[in-house]
């Protein structure tokens, strides 16, 4: 690896730390697009309780957060709040952005969709797999056993599908505030 | 546009994978939602009153806490292997134990139903070995404070015998003697018919009925103390 690409990539994590509170900025100024993160942060809240077997509804409304399912809750909690978050953001790019939907942007709604999807088989596989017989108990085990790491699994896909509708909400002010830098500079008389 | 061709076909599966998940959902939602279907009460009362019984559960030889005169009984329908089952055994299972079954209000009797995993059933067997010794909450507790992944390894032929053999008092060649030659397969499959009669397919599952078997209610999952309550208070004539 060159120095300067090095020092490109501390570039561009340096740039992150302004570029992240800008895109939640200009997703977050609109309320609606709270409302938006709010109802999908709770409805992905409620499904992943009940399927944790930690929010009932019958015979009585409780909610109770044993030992053994502290670091899961946090896990889902997490998830709920990035899936909250993208949704929202996806949103704001969708209804702002004058290009077509491209690739960088359905990428981000492709990974969204795909780790609710793996986070949700996380926790519901075993109830729903467990009907095939052998085959199932297999995957049973591997569902249940291996839960934790692909809920993490899922909150990296997130962050990433995150990263890259950020990205798009981010890049093309970057992108007309060179082009208009660049006009300036070669419009100036010298 | 080869890459606009992948692209299209991964949003069409990864939609249709989204769409089954979110109908998946809203079924198993609705479903917790809706009140047991009236025939499951029919058949229960007229068919299986004798079957749930505590003292046909007893002669069946279901192990049970509390006295054969209390006038409910929680069955309990459970798999050593299952963490679920864990949860409601460390969480749950103390507060029903002292609130309802020391007060001789209630009797808890465990019933098997083996299905987390290919070791779930030996581990049933060896529990059901200890249970005609007299020593079968020694080993349930044993099994689930030293529970690990399912499958693991952890409740293997040779481990389930060390197990027995952490028990004071416990007769190892008779152990070993009902182990090795499954005594007791026909207990724990009929443990699993009885389960599956009533429509149980996952673990805890959980009925409570009068003395002799009538009035059931079903629970299923490692529910908290206030749902038990609420049915075993109902159970009881209480508020």
């Amino acid at each position: 690896m060159t120095v300067s690409n090095i020092s490109k990539k501390q570039e561009s994590i340096s740039n992150l730390k302004t570029t992240i509170p800008f895109a939640f900025k200009i997703v977050f100024q609109n309320r609606v697009h709270i409302v938006i993160a709010v109802a999908v942060f709770t409805i992905f809240w409620i499904a992943f309780n009940i399927f944790d077997q930690l929010l009932f509804f019958s015979p009585v409304v409780t909610f109770y957060l044993p030992d053994d399912a502290m670091a899961g809750f946090i896990l889902t909690n997490l998830i709920s709040m990035l899936m909250g978050i993208l949704v929202a953001m996806n949103i704001f790019a969708i209804r702002n952005s004058k290009l077509k939907l491209d690739k960088s942007l359905f990428s981000g709604s492709i990974l969204g969709i795909a780790s609710s999807t793996c986070a949700s088989c996380s926790s519901i596989g075993f109830l729903v797999i467990s009907a095939f017989g052998g085959f199932g108990i297999l995957a049973t085990d591997f569902l249940t056993n291996y839960q934790t790491p692909l809920r993490i699994v899922s909150i990296a896909i997130l962050l990433w599908a995150s990263y890259t509708v950020h990205n798009k909400i981010t890049k093309p002010c970057t992108f007309n505030a060179l082009t208009d830098n660049n006009h300036e500079k070669q419009t100036t008389p010298p | 546009m080869k890459n606009n061709r992948i692209c299209a076909v991964l949003v069409r599966v990864t939609l249709v994978i989204f769409l089954a998940a979110l109908a998946t959902f809203l079924s198993l939602l609705l479903s917790s939602l809706q009140p047991y279907p009236q025939p499951f009460y029919a058949f229960a009362q007229i068919q299986q009153n004798a079957a749930l019984s505590l003292s046909n559960l007893i002669k069946q030889g279901a192990a049970y806490q509390g006295t054969t005169s209390a006038p409910v009984t929680l069955i309990d329908f459970s798999d050593l292997q299952c963490h679920l089952c864990d949860r409601f055994v460390k969480a749950t299972e103390p507060i029903i134990n002292s609130t309802y079954v020391q007060t001789g209000k209630v009797a808890f009797v465990f019933l098997h139903l083996p299905n987390r995993g290919f070791d779930s059933f030996p581990a049933a067997l060896a529990a059901q070995c200890t249970n005609d010794q007299g020593k079968f909450w020694q080993y349930h507790n044993l099994l689930y404070d030293n529970q690990g992944p399912i499958d693991s390894g952890w409740a293997s032929k040779d481990n389930l015998k060390k197990f027995a053999s952490q028990i004071t008092g416990l007769d190892m060649q008779k152990f070993n003697s009902c182990f090795d030659s499954q005594k007791n397969n026909t207990i724990v499959e009929n443990n699993v018919a009885l389960a599956h009669s009533l429509g149980f397919t996952q673990t805890p599952s959980f009925i409570i009925v009068k003395n002799d078997g009538s009035n059931p209610q079903k629970l299923e999952g490692p529910q908290p103390f206030p749902e038990f309550k609420f049915l075993l208070d109902k159970e009881l004539g209480g508020p």
